[in-house]
């Protein structure tokens, strides 16, 4: 296994350029490995870079959306007489206007335009169309809506209750999802417990605050098909729910993604495409839309606060026995990927530990609260929090070191998953936590600051582990299209792949991976991957999975084409190959039993805090993370990657409160809903990087993109303990909760 | 925002003169009003652009009258001028604590006093407030973790600034002008608790500006901190803050000025708590009873208990820190 450092812990500074340097040193004309900079930086770098924003056309007209603004109601009547004769607004669309009026990433559950309830504050009830945004912003301000309002199921653990009202009358029930999992006797399990942990863990809804919100432009092109260009994690499922909802054959639709300002999992669902594709295709005109900060923040998905009951029982000498996890899940008023997250939540909840007596019962519950969908870590950081929580609380209660108990029951190869699938090989899950605990000199003794007295210090570790590619037994693939041009040399190859860039750096990696697998150099490479009517389809950015997949069909197109090259004459040549990983099978409904996961990437994590006992302020000083990720195909990117991930992970587990009302957003802005500045982030993160190669990746690539945020919370939390005896079971940390939290030991 | 006239006028006379007329507000450095527009919470039909009034723009410091400070004067300026951070040091930290430096390029003193509450209520254009004319404080019984401890009826939201209790502390006063009078007011006559007839948290009238703050000559030997407890590091407001400037003699207090933010909805003097360190060496024992009578009487509401231990440890560190700092 090969093995480097992102940053020295000796060099203790922050940045990715150390361990950049470290992998560039190594002799190689091979790109892959390396830190090439990215394809994309200069341009954005010199601010040619189009974001969704910056689009115009000429003769284009803009848009605003009328969101509901209310967490249910029926609609009775709406009235847009005075907008209409509003100088300047030119039309108004409502829910009889659109063709097929539902949509939803998995479920079509989910109105374009209400007509009749609305459901959450974020639903759409109504179009304006003007010459400018001032005339739609004034215009939507005079549609009058008279609206009945309804009682209102805001908190996830009424929405079941025989009272409570049914929130799609259709289905009969507000339980949107429900799995379980049943191994061995958990009876017996706790039987054999020498000390059991119980508790109730409440983790938050999470906004992604991305620096871009939605935005987008939509047009007829000359073929008189309709464009949408904007930003965001899927375009060619994007097409497929656009063309449905305005009743249009897939190919009269198209959609252009620029590049993106973040994305997070939270422009996985469609927030603008619809809306916007409506209108420019009743209009036939080009129309704008760019949303407000307060619209996106209402406007779209979060992550799913779940409430987690937890009782893990274990031997004295530290063996787990039972595992014992109820968890509940806010999924707001629609489907969105409630259930995919719930399926993860489900076989992840264990955390990357071996227990022969498992029972899970989890359910997703549809509430009158923002939807909830996709986010980084997609179930793994609210149920990994859970676990690791429970181990750190059975080291306390054994009194034994935590890394050394999750030594004794963490993964190894042969391991057998909750599921009953035997864990995909090799597991590098005990590595990784070596590796954290190395580079930490664990176990660490704590140095009270001398400053104040009632500053003190504590170190907490926690793993983590996150599945690649969306498994559960979707059928996964990823198409590229290769095309050669020249004649006996290559010139240039077009790279079809519809792989959205939301920043973390996929269209550098894509390039690297077909350099290396033509052996021709960047400058003959051109991509084309934001036009779905041009590139093929890749499948979503998210999940971990877009490099892994990527670098897989881009070996299997290259292979293809330099045979084709080789044996036929005829120019350019071109080369497809669908890339499907190892099929994956959904979890039985009884039992739980499944193979869920094509493979996982493994991360741990020790932070160091300074809590100041007087104020509540927790201050997180260092951080180191250790991954396991097989292969590391751009070391900075992949160490921006983690250290960022680790940041919002930190940011959830302290500033980041998203505080709800009766189905109301109280912190629909960054001036009340925080996220970490740089000086939140801790001044030292080392992060150690392990290449232990996965079979079934691109040279042994596994994925990244989430792990950095899962371990980071429990860490936190842990070093909290170690540093004041109390135990939070709620995040964030605000200083109002551990205030209160103090106060309740002597 | 709706459209609106902006008008420069070409002296201090005639803007006071404009905003006689209803509909009519001043804007300074746009950083609170602005925003307020954006969302609807005021749409005035005609904005007095005080920006070009450079003669509100100042900063003079002479012996006799302490420092005078001109409304348009930013916070970035007080923040980094070598005559505070020398003289009335806690007015620069406050200055270099509030918002971020983008917004302190921006804002201006006399901007920083008038600006409007952070309550999330009132900010939401959903909620029709008590403050914003209706008839219920929603926080009161909603959700109120930033609110007021102290004085939380009829409305609870608490005054955002961080210049303010820091400038009570130093006893400063407000120069104000109006279209017949002008006059000069302390900061605790200037700030007031809302109510019916007045649901603002000052004494300003619309056609009434802030020309000047002053901030008079402290005794020979005297000594300030402001603390300010945060929920995240930097760039936010204040959850509790605490403004103490102390005139020592050698190492006991002659007097003291304590002031909370944070915890009323205006800044808050404690005069229990000052009278409790007058005349002592300032030991821990002193402190700690110092920083209970500051929040004698506090009724937290539902979320925001966690603000009376706060606001303690706050008053109780501040005043550790100058004693500590009086001994040296
Ligand atoms: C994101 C954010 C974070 C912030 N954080 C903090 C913080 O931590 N601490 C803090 O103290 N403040 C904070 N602020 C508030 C900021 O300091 C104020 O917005 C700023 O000081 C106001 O000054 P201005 O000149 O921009 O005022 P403007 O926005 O121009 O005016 C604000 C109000 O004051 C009135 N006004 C302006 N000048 C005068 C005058 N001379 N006489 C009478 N009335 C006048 C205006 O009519 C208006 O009603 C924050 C603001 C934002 C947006």
């Amino acid at each position: 296994m090969k093995k480097f450092s992102g940053t020295e812990p000796k060099a203790q500074h922050k940045g990715a350029s150390d361990g950049a340097t470290a992998v560039q040193e190594r002799e190689t004309t091979k790109l892959v490995g390396q830190s090439i900079p990215r394809v994309d930086a200069i341009d954005k770098v010199l601010g040619k870079t189009q974001y969704p924003g910056d689009l115009s056309r000429p003769d284009m007209v803009f848009m605003k959306v009328l969101l509901a603004r209310r967490p249910h109601a029926r609609i009775k009547k709406i009235d847009s007489s005075a907008t209409l004769a509003t100088p300047g607004v030119m039309a108004v669309f409502t829910a009889s206007d659109v063709p097929c009026n539902e949509y939803g990433l998995i479920e079509p559950d989910q109105p374009v335009l209400c007509g009749d309830v609305v459901r959450y504050i974020g639903d759409k009830v109504a179009l304006v169309i003007a010459q400018n945004e001032h005339a739609a912003i004034i215009g939507r301000e005079r549609l009058v809506v008279d609206y009945e309002d309804l009682p209102a199921i805001t908190d996830p653990r009424r929405a079941l209750d025989s009272s409570a009202l049914i929130l799609h009358a259709a289905k009969k029930t507000n339980l949107l999802a429900q799995r379980r999992i049943r191994k061995g006797n958990i009876e017996s399990g706790f039987t054999k417990a020498d000390v059991i942990v119980e508790s109730e863990y409440v983790t938050p809804h999470q906004e992604h605050a991305y620096l871009q919100p939605e935005a987008g432009l939509a047009y007829l092109d000359e073929q008189g098909r309709v464009v949408i260009e904007t930003a965001a994690q899927w375009s060619h499922d994007d097409r497929h729910q656009i063309a449905h909802a305005l009743g249009l054959p897939q190919d009269q639709v198209r959609v252009i993604y620029t590049y993106g300002g973040g994305a997070f999992g939270g422009k996985e669902d469609v927030s603008i495409q619809i809306v916007l594709a409506l209108a420019a295709w009743k209009l036939r005109k080009p129309v704008k839309l760019i949303w407000d900060r307060d619209e996106s923040i209402i406007g779209h998905h979060k992550r799913h606060p779940y409430i987690i009951k937890a009782k893990w029982g274990a031997t004295r000498d530290g063996k787990l026995t039972a595992i014992q996890m109820d968890l509940l899940s806010d999924a707001g008023a629609y489907a969105s990927s409630s259930r995919e997250v719930l399926n993860n939540a489900t076989a992840m909840c264990t955390g990357p530990y071996e227990c022969e007596n498992v029972w899970v019962d989890s359910r997703a519950v549809y509430t009158n609260n923002p939807t909830c969908g996709a986010f980084r870590g997609f179930g793994a950081p609210q149920v990994e929090f859970a676990a690791e929580m429970q181990m750190n609380k059975l080291a306390e209660a054994l009194d034994m070191d935590s890394v050394e108990l999750r030594k004794k029951n963490l993964w190894r190869n042969g391991s057998i998953q909750a599921t009953g699938a035997p864990v995909p090989e090799p597991v590098g899950v005990i590595k990784v936590l070596e590796a954290a605990a190395r580079a930490a000199a664990w176990p660490v003794k704590k140095s009270s600051s001398k400053r104040l007295e009632t500053k003190k210090r504590g170190f907490g570790v926690a793993c983590g582990f996150k599945n690649v590619g969306y498994g559960f037994g979707f059928d996964e693939k990823c198409t590229v299209t290769l095309e050669l041009h020249g004649r006996s040399e290559i010139e240039k190859v077009v790279v079809r792949a519809g792989a959205s860039d939301a920043g973390q750096g996929a269209h550098t990696i894509l390039t690297q991976f077909v350099a290396d697998a033509l052996d021709v150099p960047l400058e003959k490479i051109q991509l084309v991957t934001g036009d779905t009517s041009e590139a093929d389809p890749v499948g979503s950015c998210s999940a971990s999975r877009l490099a892994f997949m990527l670098g897989q069909a881009v070996r299997g197109a290259a292979e293809l084409a330099k045979e084709k090259w080789r044996t036929q004459s005829e120019r350019p040549v071109k080369a497809t190959y669908r890339f499907k990983p190892r099929p994956t099978t959904p979890l039985d409904p009884e039992t739980g039993r499944g193979d869920p996961a094509i493979s996982y990437c493994y991360a741990a994590q020790i932070a160091e805090v300074e809590v100041d006992t007087a104020t509540g302020q927790v201050t997180v000083l260092k951080l180191i993370s250790a991954h396991d990720v097989g292969k590391a195909v751009n070391p900075q990117q992949l160490i921006g990657q983690i250290e960022g991930g680790a940041a919002q992970g930190l940011g959830w587990a302290t500033v980041e409160h998203f505080v709800m009302k009766d189905g109301f957003v109280m912190t629909p802005n960054f001036t009340l809903y925080l996220i970490p500045t740089v000086l939140d982030v801790p001044e030292i993160m080392n992060t150690v990087v392990l290449e232990d190669p996965d079979p079934q990746g691109p040279q042994g690539a596994r994925g990244v993109g989430e792990m950095g945020l899962i371990p980071a919370a429990p860490a936190l939390v842990a070093a909290v303990h170690d540093a004041t005896g109390v135990w939070f079971d709620q995040l964030p940390l605000t200083p109002e909760r551990v205030l209160k939290g103090l106060q309740s030991v002597p | 925002m709706r459209n609106f006239e902006h008008i420069t006028p070409p002296d201090l006379e005639s803007a006071v003169d404009l905003l006689s007329e209803r509909g009519t507000k001043s804007i300074a450095g746009g950083t609170d009003l602005l925003p307020e527009m954006k969302s609807r919470l005021r749409s005035p039909r005609r904005l007095v652009n005080l920006k070009a009034l450079e003669e509100l723009r100042y900063l003079k410091h002479n012996a006799r009258k302490g420092f005078q400070i001109g409304a348009l004067t930013t916070l970035a300026e007080i923040e980094s001028n070598e005559l505070i951070r020398e003289k009335i040091p806690i007015l620069a930290q406050a200055a270099s604590v509030a918002a971020s430096p983008q917004l302190r390029n921006m804002g201006t003193i006399g901007g920083n006093l008038c600006q409007s509450v952070r309550c999330w209520y009132y900010r939401a254009p959903e909620f029709k407030c008590w403050l914003k004319g209706g008839d219920t404080c929603y926080a009161i019984e909603g959700e109120n973790k930033f609110h007021a401890i102290l004085e939380s009826s009829p409305c609870c939201a608490v005054h955002p600034s961080d210049l303010a209790p820091a400038l009570m502390a130093l006893g400063a006063s407000v120069h104000i002008t109006g279209t017949d009078e002008e006059g000069t007011v302390s900061l605790e006559e200037f700030f007031v608790r809302p109510k019916a007839s007045n649901r603002q948290m000052t004494i300003l009238g619309a056609n009434e500006l802030i020309t000047e703050v002053q901030v008079p000559m402290l005794d020979g030997d005297s000594s300030g901190i402001y603390l300010k407890a945060m929920d995240r590091k930097v760039w936010a407001f204040a959850l509790v803050s605490v403004a103490v400037q102390v005139s020592w003699d050698k190492e006991r207090v002659k007097g003291a000025r304590i002031v909370l933010g944070g915890v009323a909805p205006i800044p808050w003097r404690v005069p229990a708590a000052e009278e409790i360190v007058r005349d002592q060496a300032i030991t821990e024992e002193i402190a700690t009873s110092a920083s209970e009578a500051a929040l004698e009487g506090a009724q937290p509401l539902r979320d925001n208990g966690y603000k009376i231990a706060l606001a303690k440890a706050l008053v109780k560190r501040a005043l550790m820190t100058l004693a500590e700092r009086a001994k040296k």
